[in-house]
C-alpha cells in the first residue's frame, strides 16, 4: 500500500454491504488498542499494520483490502489474535479477505498448487506410479544404511496405527529429508502407512481462503483414513 | 419490631476501605452508630496505599483525603471497628438484621507492639503478604498477620518464628476465632474491588521480569520511598513505560476502570521529583470524567510522552532492563525500545468475595459481577430493603467519586432509618 502525505478522499462503506464487518467476533468490537501491531512480526513490511487492516474492515473498505498486498504479507502465525483483548478473529478476517480475491490473482504458486492438488491429489502433480517408484527407490537406499536393513516402505497398509501424509516437496525434490522421520518411526517400532494417492499433507487452500478446495482435500484424507482403517492421523507439515 | 429509627440506629458497614470509612463518618454526623467490619488487619483498603502525586501543585488525586478520613475514624469514639473479621451469616427479622461475625483477635497486641519490625524480617512468607506492613500512622500496630497467608494457620501450626522473634512478647498466634452476634438496623456494603491480575497477560512478563510492576505496586513504592525506584536493584530508573488498560476493556470485562488518570498523575509526579526520568504512557484512549479533566490532561500531556499503542511484547534485555515492542503509528515501523521499568495499570475488577457476599446478603450482582443495579439511576439501594451499596463494590470509580458515593449511600441509609427529618441539618 502506498504511503502518501496528501490526504486522500476515501469512500467509507458504512452503509455498504460488506461481509468483512459482519464475520463473527469480527472487527466491529475492535478498541484500536494496537497490541496486534505491536505483537506482529511483519509490522512495517510495506507499512504492514494489523490494526489498520481491522479498522479498514470495520469501515467497509473491502475493495481496498482485497486489492492490497497486506493480507498476503501476513504469515497467519496468530500472535496478534493471541493477545487481542477483544478476542477478535483476526486470522479469520485475513482468510476471508484473501478468499475475496479473484483466485487467479493470488500471489505466488499458491493457487497453481491448489489447482494441481485438486486435479492430481498433490501440489506438484506427481503421478501415482511415479510416487510409488520414488518412495520405493528411497526406501531401498535407506535400507542400505547401517541398522535399517529390513526396512520396507509401508505403502497402502490396512489397519495401521498412524496414517502419515507427505509434504509434496519431499518426494518432489528433497527425498533425503524423509529418512529422518522414517528413522524415528523405525526406532520407535511404529506401525504406520502412507496412502498411494491423495497423500498430500500441505493444504494451501487454508492460506488462500479457498474453503471449497480446502474441504475437498481434507475430505480425501478422511477417505484414505476410512479406506485404510487407520487409527491416528499424522499431518507432518 | 421495626428497625430502630432516629438516633441510636445501628448500621453494619462491610469493608474498611475508603468507601466504608467515608460512610462511617457520614453516618456518625447524622447521629447513627456504625460498625466497620474489615477482613484484613488494617483499615484503609487499597486507597490508603496510594501516594500523594503533587507536582509543584496539587493534582487532585485525593490520596491525602484517605489519610484524613482514616484519622477521623480512628479518633472518633462513636465509630466502632472490628478487624480480622468476616461476616458469616445475616438474617432479617421484623426489619432488623442479625449478623454473625467471625473475628480473629489481634494476633499482634497493639498495646505491646513497638513497631520494631522484627516479625516482618523473620517471616518466611513476608513476600507473600503473610505479615503486612500498614501504610498509615493511623493504623494502630504497624504490622498485621494475614490469616489467609500465614503458615501457622495455613499449614500445621509449626511456624511461629515471628512470635519467638518479638522482643515485646506482643504476638500470640495460638488464638481461635470468636463468633459474635450483633443486631443492626441497616447494612452498607463497601467491600471494594479486586485489582485485575496482570500475570494473566503473559506478553507483559509480570511475575517473570522483576522490573515489571503493577500501578498499585508503584503507588506503594512512591508512598513508602517518596520516589520511583526499580525493584531489581532499588536504583533510580532512567526510563519508565506505563501500559494502560491491563485486564480491563476486553471481551470478558469490557468496562472501563475510570482511573487512568492515576497512572498519568504518577508519571507527572515522578517527572516533578526526579526530572531525569523519562516517562512514556502507552494507551488506547484517555477516558475523561468530569469537567476539570481536560485541563488536567493537557497539563499532564505536556510533560509525558504519550503513545497511542499498547505494546505487544515486553522482554528482558541487558540484564534486568526491559525491551518493549510496539508499532510507531506515524512511520508504521516496528520499534523495540529499552526501558528500565514497566508499570501496568491494572483494571478495577469486581471484588473476589462479591459472589459469597451476594449469597449471604441475598442481593443481586449485575452481569459484570459488581453490586450495581442494572439501572444505574436507581441509586445505592439493593434488592433487599435496608441494604445499601457504596463505592467500588458498585463499579469502578476513583477515590473522589468513592468518597462522594459513600456519602450518598450513608444519606440513603439515614433516610431509610430516620422517618422524622424535620430536625435534620446538612452536616
Amino acid at each position: 500500500m502506498e504511503q502518501s502525505n496528501t490526504p486522500q478522499l476515501i469512500e467509507l462503506g458504512r452503509t455498504r454491504e460488506t461481509i468483512l464487518r459482519d464475520i463473527p467476533d469480527g472487527p466491529d468490537s475492535c478498541l484500536t488498542c494496537g497490541i496486534c501491531s505491536g505483537r506482529c512480526m511483519a509490522t512495517g513490511i510495506d507499512g504492514f499494520d494489523t490494526r489498520k487492516i481491522v479498522r479498514m474492515a470495520m469501515l467497509g473498505m473491502e475493495e481496498e483490502l482485497v486489492g492490497s498486498r497486506w493480507p498476503w504479507i501476513c504469515t497467519m502465525c496468530g500472535r496478534c489474535q493471541y493477545v487481542c483483548p477483544m478476542d477478535i478473529d483476526i486470522l479469520g478476517l485475513i482468510r476471508t479477505i484473501r478468499s475475496l480475491r479473484n483466485q487467479d490473482d493470488v500471489p505466488g504458486n499458491l493457487h497453481k498448487g491448489i489447482m494441481a492438488a485438486l486435479k492430481t491429489g498433490n501440489n506438484f502433480s506427481i503421478p501415482k506410479d511415479d510416487f510409488i517408484l520414488i518412495m520405493e527407490d528411497v526406501a531401498e537406499e535407506f535400507a542400505e544404511e547401517e541398522g535399517f536393513q529390513d526396512f520396507k516402505f509401508p505403502l497402502d497398509k490396512k489397519g495401521a496405527n498412524v496414517l502419515c501424509t507427505v509434504h509434496g516437496k519431499l518426494p518432489f525434490a528433497n527425498t533425503d529429508d524423509m529418512k529422518f522421520w522414517w528413522k524415528i518411526f523405525y526406532a520407535a517400532g511404529e506401525d504406520w502407512t502412507v496412502p498411494p494417492e491423495n497423500w498430500e499433507g500441505v493444504n494451501w487452500a487454508i492460506y488462500t481462503g479457498n474453503d471449497e478446495a480446502m474441504k475437498t482435500m481434507v475430505g480425501r484424507i478422511v477417505e484414505n483414513m476410512e479406506k485404510l482403517e487407520a487409527k491416528n492421523l499424522l499431518l507432518p507439515e | 419490631m421495626k428497625p430502630n429509627t432516629g438516633k441510636g440506629a445501628k448500621v453494619l458497614i462491610i469493608g474498611g476501605g475508603i468507601a466504608g470509612l467515608s460512610a462511617a463518618t457520614a453516618l456518625c454526623d447524622l447521629g447513627i452508630s456504625p460498625l466497620v467490619l474489615e477482613k484484613s488487619p488494617f483499615l484503609g483498603g487499597h486507597a490508603i496505599q496510594f501516594a500523594c502525586k503533587a507536582t509543584d501543585s496539587c493534582q487532585n488525586c485525593f490520596a491525602c483525603s484517605v489519610e484524613e478520613q482514616l484519622r477521623k475514624v480512628t479518633e472518633n469514639p462513636q465509630i466502632l471497628g472490628t478487624l480480622n473479621s468476616e461476616l458469616k451469616r445475616l438474617t432479617k427479622k421484623d426489619g432488623r438484621f442479625m449478623a454473625v461475625i467471625e473475628r480473629y483477635p489481634a494476633l499482634i497486641d497493639p498495646e505491646r507492639c513497638n513497631n520494631c519490625g522484627e516479625c516482618f524480617k523473620v517471616c518466611p512468607e513476608a513476600d507473600k503478604a503473610a505479615i503486612q506492613e500498614a501504610y498509615s500512622v493511623y493504623n494502630q500496630s504497624r504490622y498485621g498477620i494475614n490469616i489467609d497467608r500465614c503458615l501457622y494457620f495455613a499449614k500445621d501450626k509449626s511456624c511461629n518464628r515471628c512470635q519467638e522473634a518479638c522482643p515485646e512478647n506482643a504476638i500470640a498466634l495460638d488464638q481461635d476465632a470468636e463468633k459474635m452476634e450483633r443486631e443492626f438496623d441497616a447494612v452498607i456494603v463497601a467491600s471494594g474491588f479486586t485489582p485485575a491480575d496482570p500475570a494473566e497477560k503473559d506478553q507483559f512478563g509480570y511475575g517473570t521480569h522483576k522490573n515489571v510492576v503493577s500501578a498499585l505496586e508503584l503507588e506503594r513504592i512512591l508512598r513508602s520511598r517518596g520516589k520511583a525506584i526499580r525493584p531489581s536493584d532499588e536504583k533510580e530508573p532512567k526510563k519508565i513505560a506505563f501500559i494502560q488498560c491491563v485486564g480491563s476493556r476486553e471481551r470478558k470485562r469490557p468496562f472501563c476502570s475510570r482511573a487512568c488518570a492515576y497512572a498519568l498523575r504518577m508519571a507527572a509526579a515522578i517527572r516533578a521529583r526526579q526530572p531525569d526520568i523519562e516517562t512514556t504512557t502507552f494507551y488506547i484512549d484517555i477516558q475523561s470524567f468530569g469537567k476539570e479533566f481536560l485541563k488536567t490532561y493537557k497539563a499532564l500531556k505536556a510533560d509525558i510522552r504519550m503513545v497511542r499503542m499498547i505494546p505487544g511484547d515486553v522482554y528482558q534485555v541487558e540484564g534486568d532492563r526491559l525491551c518493549v515492542s510496539f508499532m510507531d503509528h506515524a512511520t508504521h515501523q516496528a520499534l523495540d525500545e529499552v526501558f528500565d521499568m514497566a508499570v501496568l495499570s491494572v483494571g478495577l475488577m469486581p471484588g473476589k468475595d462479591n459472589k459469597v457476599l451476594s449469597e449471604l446478603l441475598r442481593i443481586d450482582l449485575d452481569e459484570t459481577g459488581f453490586f450495581s443495579p442494572p439501572d444505574h439511576t436507581a441509586g445505592r439501594e439493593t434488592t433487599q430493603d435496608g441494604i445499601f451499596v457504596a463505592g467500588t463494590a458498585r463499579g469502578p470509580m476513583d477515590i473522589a467519586d468513592t468518597i462522594a458515593d459513600a456519602g450518598k449511600a450513608a444519606w440513603e441509609a439515614a433516610r431509610y432509618l430516620i422517618t422524622d427529618t424535620t430536625s435534620w441539618r446538612y452536616p
